[in-house]
């Protein structure tokens, strides 16, 4: 019987943990996490904390699920080592394995700055744990103050404006999701959150923190003083590479892997997820692609491999789709790309931005105007010649677009009638 | 298992698998209480794309590897491994409209939640075909993963 370890139980980990059980009926499967939670969706935690959704209502399966599965799910249980096919839990017990999955995941990274560390009200929103902290701590005439306007840092914001009395963004770059956003999308979106009660400070940081043990205030950058409850820390993650790297695994800001199979240096040592430097099919480069699917597809296809069933993976790129206060923000591909043609179609409340190089679709930015946004994606992922269709590619796209065969083929399947 | 297959060169472009695809997944089950009185309206889980000169209806294909399942952040988005059908669990599922960014028919629309085609869960023939007044629409057996 085989036996697959498998550190890290999120998308990564569960998708890889699923996919073995599908190929291999009898194998062994342990899922180790250092949380106290069952596999749950990480970008849930925000609508718990605006009370969208219930504690109950985090996970990605039930827990019969993993007992129908017979896959061993090890809570609260980090691992430490990993040596010669075992490795080491905290608690001191000893698994072997024949072949690892590493799917562990980001962490925060908390910038430097003078007084925060330590300080009980300072908090980042990564985990389940960090988030029930924040909402147990979270009362409705505090000042909260999120550093950092990406995908995590308005999340948070968005869920604490329901908490809290203000919410105030700092964010060092010029704009808001400066890694999503195009300049003209990206002052759209921060307008609409400031209509819903955000107050956003571009171009600055937070360099210092008054208080003891607790942050009553912060001073910016810019030398402005903020009242400060409760500071939210989301200036970006870091692949957490820990362990691959105390197994001898070569990491270069995140692991190493070939980019088919997912194995990494360490012979029967696989990685997939957030901790990987995955490789960007649009400009070929090897980037932390740090997203939901991406994570999902890289654990199934390490899933095959490891099962010694060879599956090349089809390759990451960006994807992203997201809301605040309602505004649906939807973004693929090469977003900032300076080389590529740029076709828009816009109003008051709608942005349509398009990339083309080449002939062909790289990227796309859609506020408010989302419908059959899959059509461009797959466009994109099939780099797909845009002579060979028909119609304006600025409208909402469809099927229609491609010539008949090719859309007949598409829906049919090749089945004849 | 059993999908529907559109005929495009059928199609008259008439739009009643719309109506009866909202009617099946309305509150009421009647054709002009979903479309006069219910609110919100129901959405209808098939589109005809195209015009009078040349359309097809366009509905979720229950892909074998279907990348909504893949993209889903709650596992609302789920593949019944029995069935083949991949349905939307409502109660679970968050709106924030992945599956639909990677959908490659553009099969998923924005509803209270992410709204798709759940063949009528799998009751028999589906509405729309059931009601395609020129047979475009048909509900055959294309083998495939499941049963």
């Amino acid at each position: 019987m085989k036996r697959y370890a498998i550190v890290g139980a999120s998308a990564a980990g569960l998708s890889c943990a699923k996919t073995l059980r599908a190929l291999d009926a009898d194998c062994k499967i342990d899922l180790f996490t250092d949380e106290a939670y069952l596999p749950y969706s990480r970008p849930i935690i925000s609508y718990y904390l605006k009370n969208k959704v219930n504690a109950q209502q985090i996970y990605l399966q039930d827990a019969a699920f993993y007992e129908a599965n017979d896959i061993t799910v090890h809570l609260n249980e980090p691992v430490t080592e990993v040596r010669e096919h075992a490795l080491q839990t905290q608690r001191g017990k000893r698994y072997g394995f024949d072949k690892l999955l590493l799917a562990t995941g980001s962490v925060p990274f908390v910038p430097p700055m003078e007084n925060v560390g330590g300080q009980e009200n300072v908090f980042t929103f990564l985990t389940m744990s960090e988030a029930e902290r924040l909402k147990a701590y979270a009362e409705p005439d505090m000042h909260a103050v999120v550093l950092g306007a990406g995908l995590i840092g308005l999340k948070a914001a968005e869920g604490l404006r329901s908490c809290v009395k203000s919410v105030t963004v700092v964010e060092l770059a010029g704009k808001v999701l400066p890694s999503i956003l195009d300049d003209r999308a990206a002052p759209m979106v921060e307008a609409h959150l400031q209509a819903n009660g955000i107050v956003t400070l571009l171009g600055d940081t937070v360099v210092r923190a008054e208080g003891k043990e607790k942050i009553t205030s912060v001073t910016l950058k810019s030398g402005k003083t903020l009242p400060c409850d409760l500071l939210v820390v989301a200036v970006g993650v870091r692949p957490n590479t820990a362990l691959a790297e105390s197994c001898g695994a070569d990491v270069n800001r995140g692991i190493t892997v070939d980019h088919e199979t997912m194995e990494t240096t360490v012979p029967d040592v696989f990685a997939a997820g957030d901790c990987v430097r995955s490789l960007d099919i649009l400009d070929g480069k090897e980037k932390i692609i740090a997203l939901w699917p991406n994570a999902v597809r890289e654990g199934k296809t390490a899933a095959y491999n490891m099962a010694g069933v060879p599956e090349k993976d089809t390759g990451s790129f960006a994807v992203n789709a997201i809301d605040f206060f309602g505004q649906r923000i939807c973004t693929c591909g090469l977003i900032n790309d300076d080389s590529a043609q740029v076709l828009v179609r816009a109003d008051a409340t709608q942005y349509k931005r398009l990339l083309v190089k080449d002939n062909h679709l790289v990227g796309f930015v859609l506020i408010n105007c989302s419908a059959r946004a899959g059509i461009y994606t797959e466009l994109i992922r099939q780099k797909t010649d845009l002579t060979a269709l028909s119609g304006d590619l600025l409208k909402e796209p469809g099927l229609m677009l491609y010539a008949r065969d090719v859309r007949t083929e598409k829906l049919t399947g090749g089945v004849r009638i | 298992m059993k999908k529907v297959i559109a005929r495009e060169e059928w199609c008259l472009n008439c739009r009643l698998c719309e109506v009866y695809c909202r009617t099946a997944h309305s509150v009421s089950g009647d054709v002009v209480r979903a479309h006069l009185r219910e609110d919100p309206t129901p959405v209808s889980r098939i589109t005809v794309e195209g015009d009078n000169l040349d359309s097809v209806a366009v509905n979720c294909r229950h892909c074998d590897e279907p990348a909504c399942v893949a993209a889903c952040i709650t596992g609302a988005m789920q593949k019944d491994p029995e069935t083949g059908i991949v349905t939307c669990d409502e109660s679970r599922c968050i709106g924030c409209m992945t599956c639909l960014a990677v959908c490659p028919y553009g099969c998923i629309k924005t509803g209270k939640a992410a709204v798709k085609c759940d063949l009528c869960q799998g009751t028999g023939e589906p509405a729309c075909v059931k009601n395609c007044p020129n047979r475009a629409l048909v509900y055959v057996e294309v083998g495939g993963a499941a049963k």
